[in-house]
């Protein structure tokens, strides 16, 4: 891997007696898209407001761009960008005041209706963001993490809310952001987008990142590789899933082509699945 | 500090106000009302004290001879009944009941009993002025000396001597009126400060190359300022800038940013518009204090002149009603300009704690 563009290394944080992150370890290349995922309370958010320089870790270190948050903090804000999940934006300023006022505090002179045409909201630039819906707000703070072309991007749940299309959308932006070279750290839920879009995914859950890998090879080496066959059986139909990963499958299979055959699926691991083998529990708990 | 930054943030606030119609509508309304209050308030003070009187007292009233111009104006009333009816509807303020024969018994040196008779309201120390009228009618009635001997008394009357020119409840009220337009400018920031960490627009902030010490000063500066623009539109208004025009800005200005260290807790604390208003009034009931004493005669209690709002109550009152200048506002402005510099500490450090456990 080249330089780290996000560097963190044995981060610890504690709320109380609380360990909410113990020990978490991991760097993000330029143009790399990492997703991180885990389940309410697994210390996700804790993690980023560190890497964001929100919280000051209680042990362990945060390099942003070979920077270090502890000391350059102000320099490192100036080439980041931040999608937070909560929809953070001034409801009673328009689109166009939002942007226009972020974009003043990182002292750039922008053009503001570019931005949001990028994110689909070119007609809605004098509107105020109190009258947009979940979906608009949502694009909204993508716009305004990309006002200054950072080289760092960490997006909470950046497609939260929206519907297929504009998820599409956003999820296309993310791509030219790390085909233009911004690291890009990517907290979702969404196990189909996280698949979709990282080079590599992190597990983590009760503060400690258990897998970082690239999903296939994670798939690859803890899900199980099956397919489904279905087959007419009288009146009924009959399900039989046989494992490639043992021995003997292509005979078995072989066995199962006949007239009665319908149809057969693989049945490959999913990321859920793979979370599962390693947490004993499923990212929605 | 990056003064861009904070410059966009004064931008961005002034907006944020502007389009706060409640603010607006209130900052508005509350300078007409005050306004219209001060205009209707009497300009003058009325230092006659009106004396009903009853019974035989025709020698009486031909030896005193009262008359308006001692400040004593005189009633007749053609008996004790109508006398009490006139001091109970206020027509009065007090009134002496001669019984018939007053003036024959005291010539015999009989005893004779004459009613002071006084509303609720009535200070006590006029009462026993009254009933020492009395004696001294009697021994003027009598023919006989008083039993010591009249003393020679000075009147020596510190700075100006405002007998016949008291200060009227309208100067007294100025102070009022001015901390009345610096708390409600106050709940407006609060509100401010308040919707922006609830809404946590102010993470948003914190990523960019903003630091918190510019959200602070940039809230400090837009409170101070809000607050010390609308309380010079009252001054003016109050007329309140005809003396030492410099003296009364500085101390507002100082007034505006302590109450803004005040609104910053409150805003800090609250988590919507109720709970600023609640805390916000915490703070500045107790503040009110000082300029509500400064509406009557007399010195404030030593409690009162602790508060932090009372030098800025006092100097306003001086400047305006009693032509102080510098020198006399001099110690009060060095306890205000400690005040604020302590409600903005405080107030910076409340709303700090506030950002950083969010």
């Amino acid at each position: 891997m080249s330089q780290p563009a996000i560097e963190a290394t044995d981060l610890h944080f504690a709320y109380g007696d609380h360990e909410a992150v113990a020990g978490v370890s991991f760097a993000v290349a330029p143009g790399e898209i990492l997703g991180f995922l885990g389940p309410n309370g697994a210390g996700k958010s804790t993690t980023i407001k560190m890497l964001t320089g929100q919280l000051r870790p209680r042990s362990g270190t945060v390099t942003v761009l070979g920077m270090d948050m502890a000391t350059a903090s102000a320099q490192i804000h100036g080439r980041m960008g931040v999608c937070f999940e909560e929809k953070n934006l001034y409801n009673n300023m328009s689109a166009r005041e939002n942007l226009d006022f972020f974009a003043e505090l990182f002292g750039l002179s922008i053009d503001a209706d570019e931005h949001l045409r990028r994110v689909g909201l070119g007609d809605r630039a004098d509107d105020r963001v109190s009258g947009f819906s979940k979906g608009m707000k949502q694009r909204m703070m993508m716009a305004r993490a990309l006002l200054n072309d950072p080289d760092v991007l960490f997006l909470d749940e950046p497609t939260d809310g929206l519907d297929p299309v504009s998820a599409a959308s956003i999820r296309g932006i993310i791509r030219q952001e790390a085909a233009r070279g911004a690291a890009v750290l990517l907290t979702t839920h969404d196990m189909h987008e996280a698949d979709e879009l990282s080079d590599r995914v992190a597990f983590i859950n009760e503060g400690r990142i258990l897998a970082l890998d690239k999903p296939e090879e994670l798939k690859l080496a803890h899900g199980q590789r099956s397919v489904k066959v279905r087959r007419r059986a009288g009146e009924g139909v009959d399900e039989v899933i046989i494992s490639l990963d043992g021995h003997g499958s292509s005979a078995q299979l072989a066995d199962l082509m006949d007239d009665r055959l319908m149809s057969i699926h693989t049945e490959e691991a999913t990321l859920e699945d793979v979370f599962i083998t390693f947490a004993g529990r499923g990212l929605g708990g | 500090m990056h003064l861009r930054v904070v410059w966009a943030f004064l931008k961005k606030d002034t907006k944020a106000f502007r389009r706060d119609r409640f603010f607006v509508v209130l900052t508005f309304v509350g300078l007409l009302f005050y306004i219209g209050i001060f205009q209707v308030i009497p300009d003058s003070v009325d230092e006659i004290v009106e004396l009903g009187v009853s019974g035989d007292i025709g020698v009486l009233l031909e030896g005193a001879s009262f008359d308006d111009s001692g400040g004593l104006s005189v009633a007749r009333f053609g008996s004790e009944g109508a006398l009490v009816e006139a001091v109970e509807a206020g027509e009065v303020m007090a009134g002496l009941a001669f019984p018939d024969g007053f003036v024959a018994a005291v010539g015999a040196g009989d005893p004779v009993s004459v009613k002071v008779i006084t509303g609720q309201g009535l200070p006590v120390e006029l009462r026993g002025a009254l009933t020492s009228a009395v004696r001294e009618i009697a021994f003027g009635v009598s023919g006989q000396v008083l039993p010591v001997a009249q003393l020679a008394a000075e009147d020596v009357v510190l700075g100006v001597d405002r007998a016949g020119d008291q200060v009227s409840m309208r100067e007294r009220m100025r102070p009022l009126f001015a901390f009345l337009v610096l708390m409600v400018e106050a709940i407006a920031l609060g509100s401010l400060v308040a919707e922006e960490l609830q809404q946590k627009t102010v993470q948003a902030v914190l990523v960019t190359p903003a630091r918190m010490r510019d959200f602070l000063a940039s809230k400090a500066v837009f409170g101070t300022l809000l607050a010390f623009l609308e309380a010079l539109i009252i001054l003016v208004a109050l007329g309140a800038l005809s003396a030492e025009p410099l003296l009364v800005l500085a101390v507002t200005l100082l007034g505006a940013a302590m109450v803004t260290g005040f609104a910053l807790v409150a805003g800090s604390l609250g988590r919507d518009f109720i709970t600023v208003l609640f805390w916000s009034m915490l703070f500045m009931i107790p503040l009110i204090v000082p300029a509500g004493a400064l509406m009557f005669p007399g010195q404030a209690a030593g409690w009162i002149r602790a508060m932090p709002s009372y030098p800025l109550a006092k100097v306003i009152f001086e400047t305006t009603a009693l032509g102080a200048g510098w020198a006399e506002a001099a110690g009060s402005i060095v306890a205000l300009g400690a005040w604020c510099v302590a409600a903005l500490a405080f107030g910076s450090w409340v709303l700090r704690r506030r950002m950083v456990t969010q």
